[in-house]
């Protein structure tokens, strides 16, 4: 039996201060191969700090994560950095790319620290952007792009390595809901089509209602949304 | 929930670490430069300040040097000059009559002469009396030879003009004298007598001393003069590589009665002396160039700090792509280090370019030591790595989870 994508056991994350605060609270959580989950929550709630941890950007206070069966806590640092090239693909609200590079650099980026071939990484960067709709821009730089076009190429970043697991935290954060529809209706079709697997964050529910399975958190605490309507 | 042990497959993952090509290393430290063209080179521009005014100092001292040093052996670093010194009871010494004679017959001696130097006022009409600092010196034709004489103007006093009363005027003699050409047929006066100017002697800085003198032929001074046939220096020219053997030689050659009352000296150690006094400056200047070049180290720190801060969400995103400390910390001394570079490599061109204007502004030919072009580049390198050193560790401590976030 292939073990789950990930699995987070127990994870507490405390950030220090006065008082400290308890982002996460004890969550237990597992997402297997080719599934898509909405997270959503209020602001605060510890959304950003869940996707973080289960990103490896972040280590629990308490608790484990497991990545393909592998137990991150044992990872020396630059074998958790290789997991994150080669396992794990970032979308983030506002982007992210490098202005001055041009839009095939900045998804084939997502390749570099794999240690590949300038030329791989560039055969590689023109097929996801193909797949997400900007083939024909690759020579572009950022700045000539709308927001949903930067989100593409940001989406064609983080599936250019192929890796198990998708995290994305508010991609429409920072679009108008038409071209949040079609940003979604792309994660959609790499979830359907590709059978990638997929965690979005989102706090509109419009988006969350898309997604097959939901999760909700609260207070650092996360809880499975059953049913259809939320 | 589940527990599941580490498959094969997943030991593999374990073992797979983030990886950056060498290449690829430099590019992405070259990018974040190719990205803030406008900043990068005003930051490079302190660099390029430090290191092109040290290569311009030594641009120029060795340009200076060269010729000087080009000068030298072309006037002799085998020449010497003996000269009465003074007795043991403190009088001026004289050297005996056959002294030049004597030295010319050591083996290593190649050729020698001498001049007597004659009590008198050099004047340009009998009118004046100002002293003017002048000498009088009389030769008898071997010394131009000897001493490589060329005349700027005319001609040197040559041995068919022994018995004539012309005169041969050094260089700073004639410009005291306010003789700048022979147009009209200029004359002076020596005591009662009127000499025609026949000559102007191109300056000789091994020979201060000649610059500053008239010149006649010794056999019409002794005939009119009565002069003593005592030399008050000879010049000996002597074979290459055998100077310091023949040196000591000829305190004893010249006056075997008194060895001590005889004065040997190199005339172009008092010049070689003076190139070190210029390297006292040069050092100082030198010093100068490397404040300056502190400066634009600390002015690239400075930078790079601040670059560090403004691109926080660029070190989030290559953390999130694999990127390890190590890597992102050497994206960063690799841009400051390139950084640098390009201001070493400015700094030279400026120099160099200085150098080359100074240069031909004096007639020299341009000379800048490949040391010093290949130095400036090192240098430049060393103090952009190490100005990087810092804020490289600063990016390099980023929280990445931290540095993700949209940031207000
Ligand atoms: N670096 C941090 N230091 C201290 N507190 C933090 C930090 N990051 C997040 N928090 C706090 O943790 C809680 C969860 O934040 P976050 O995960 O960003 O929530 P969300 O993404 O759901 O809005 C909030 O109360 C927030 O203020
Ligand atoms: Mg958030």
């Amino acid at each position: 039996m292939t073990p789950p994508v990930i699995e987070l056991r127990g994870v507490v994350r405390t950030y220090p201060g006065e008082p400290p605060v308890r982002a996460l609270d004890g969550v237990d959580l597992r997402i297997d191969t080719g599934e898509m989950v909405a997270i959503v929550g209020p602001s605060g709630s510890g959304k950003s700090t869940l996707l973080n941890v289960m990103g490896t950007l972040d280590r629990p206070t308490e608790g484990s994560v497991l990545i393909d069966g592998v137990d991150t806590r044992r990872l020396a640092e630059r074998h958790l950095c290789g997991l994150r090239a080669t396992r794990l693909g970032f979308i983030f609200q506002s982007f992210h790319l490098l202005e001055s590079a041009r839009v095939i650099d900045n998804v084939a980026n997502g390749l570099l620290y794999q240690g590949v071939s300038r030329r791989e990484r560039e055969r590689r960067a023109q097929r996801a952007l193909d797949l997400v709709g900007l083939g024909d821009r690759g020579t572009t730089k950022p700045p000539k792009l709308s927001g949903g076009q930067r989100q593409r190429v940001a989406i064609a970043r983080a599936i250019v390595a192929e890796p198990s697991l998708i995290l994305a935290d508010e991609p429409t954060g920072n679009l108008d809901s038409r071209t949040s529809d079609d940003v979604l209706g792309l994660l959609d079709r790499l979830n359907t089509e590709l059978g990638a697997t997929i965690a979005i964050i989102t706090h509109d529910h419009e988006v969350a209602e898309r997604v097959p399975r939901r999760i909700a958190v609260h207070d650092g605490r996360v809880s499975e949304l059953v049913g259809a309507t939320a | 929930m589940t527990s599941t042990a580490p498959t094969p497959e997943a030991t593999d993952v374990r073992l797979r670490r983030s990886r950056l090509r060498p290449s690829d290393r430099v590019r992405t430290g070259l990018g974040g430069l190719a990205s803030r063209p406008g900043r990068t080179l005003l930051t490079a521009l302190g660099i390029a300040i430090g290191i092109a005014s040290m290569v311009t100092v030594v641009g120029i001292s060795s340009s200076s040097k060269a010729d000087l040093l080009a000068e030298l052996d072309e006037l002799g670093t085998n020449l010497l000059q003996v000269r009465p010194g003074q007795s043991l009871f403190g009088d001026s010494a004289t050297l005996p009559p056959d002294a030049d004679a004597m030295v010319r017959r050591v083996a290593t001696v190649e050729d020698t002469a001498g001049i007597i130097s004659i009590p008198g006022d050099v004047q340009r009409n009998d009118h004046e009396d100002e002293p003017n600092g002048l000498g009088i010196v009389a030769t008898d034709g071997r010394v131009n030879d000897t001493l490589g004489l060329t005349a700027r103007t005319g001609r040197v006093l040559g041995s068919s003009e022994q018995h004539l009363p012309v005169v041969v005027l050094g260089s700073l003699a004639a410009e005291r004298l306010g003789i700048d050409d022979l147009t009209g047929g200029p004359t002076i006066t020596l005591g009662d007598d009127r000499y025609q100017v026949i000559g102007i002697l191109d300056s000789h800085p091994l020979h201060p001393d000649l610059d500053r003198s008239v010149m006649i032929g010794e056999a019409w001074a002794k005939q009119r003069y009565g002069i003593d046939p005592n030399h008050s220096a000879i010049y000996v020219r002597v074979a290459k590589d055998r100077v310091e053997v023949t040196r000591p030689l000829l305190a004893r050659t010249s006056n075997p009665a008194a060895p001590n009352e005889v004065e040997v000296s190199r005339p172009s150690d008092a010049l070689e002396a003076q190139t070190k006094v210029d390297d006292n400056l040069q050092n100082l200047l030198l010093a100068l160039g490397g404040v300056a070049l502190l400066v634009g180290g600390v002015g690239i720190a400075n930078i790079m700090v601040i670059s560090v801060i403004e691109r926080r969400a660029e070190i989030g995103l290559r953390r999130a792509l694999g990127a390890s400390r190590g890597h992102i910390r050497s994206q960063f001394v690799i841009e400051s280090a390139a950084l640098s570079t390009l201001g070493g490599a400015l700094g030279i061109a400026l120099g160099v370019g200085a150098t080359a204007a100074y240069a031909s502004s004096q007639g020299w030919t341009l000379s800048v030591p490949a040391a010093a072009l290949g130095g400036g580049v090192l240098a430049a390198l060393a103090i952009g790595a190490l100005a990087g050193l810092y804020p490289a560790a600063k990016a390099a401590r980023l929280d990445p989870a931290d540095a993700v976030r949209p940031h207000a």
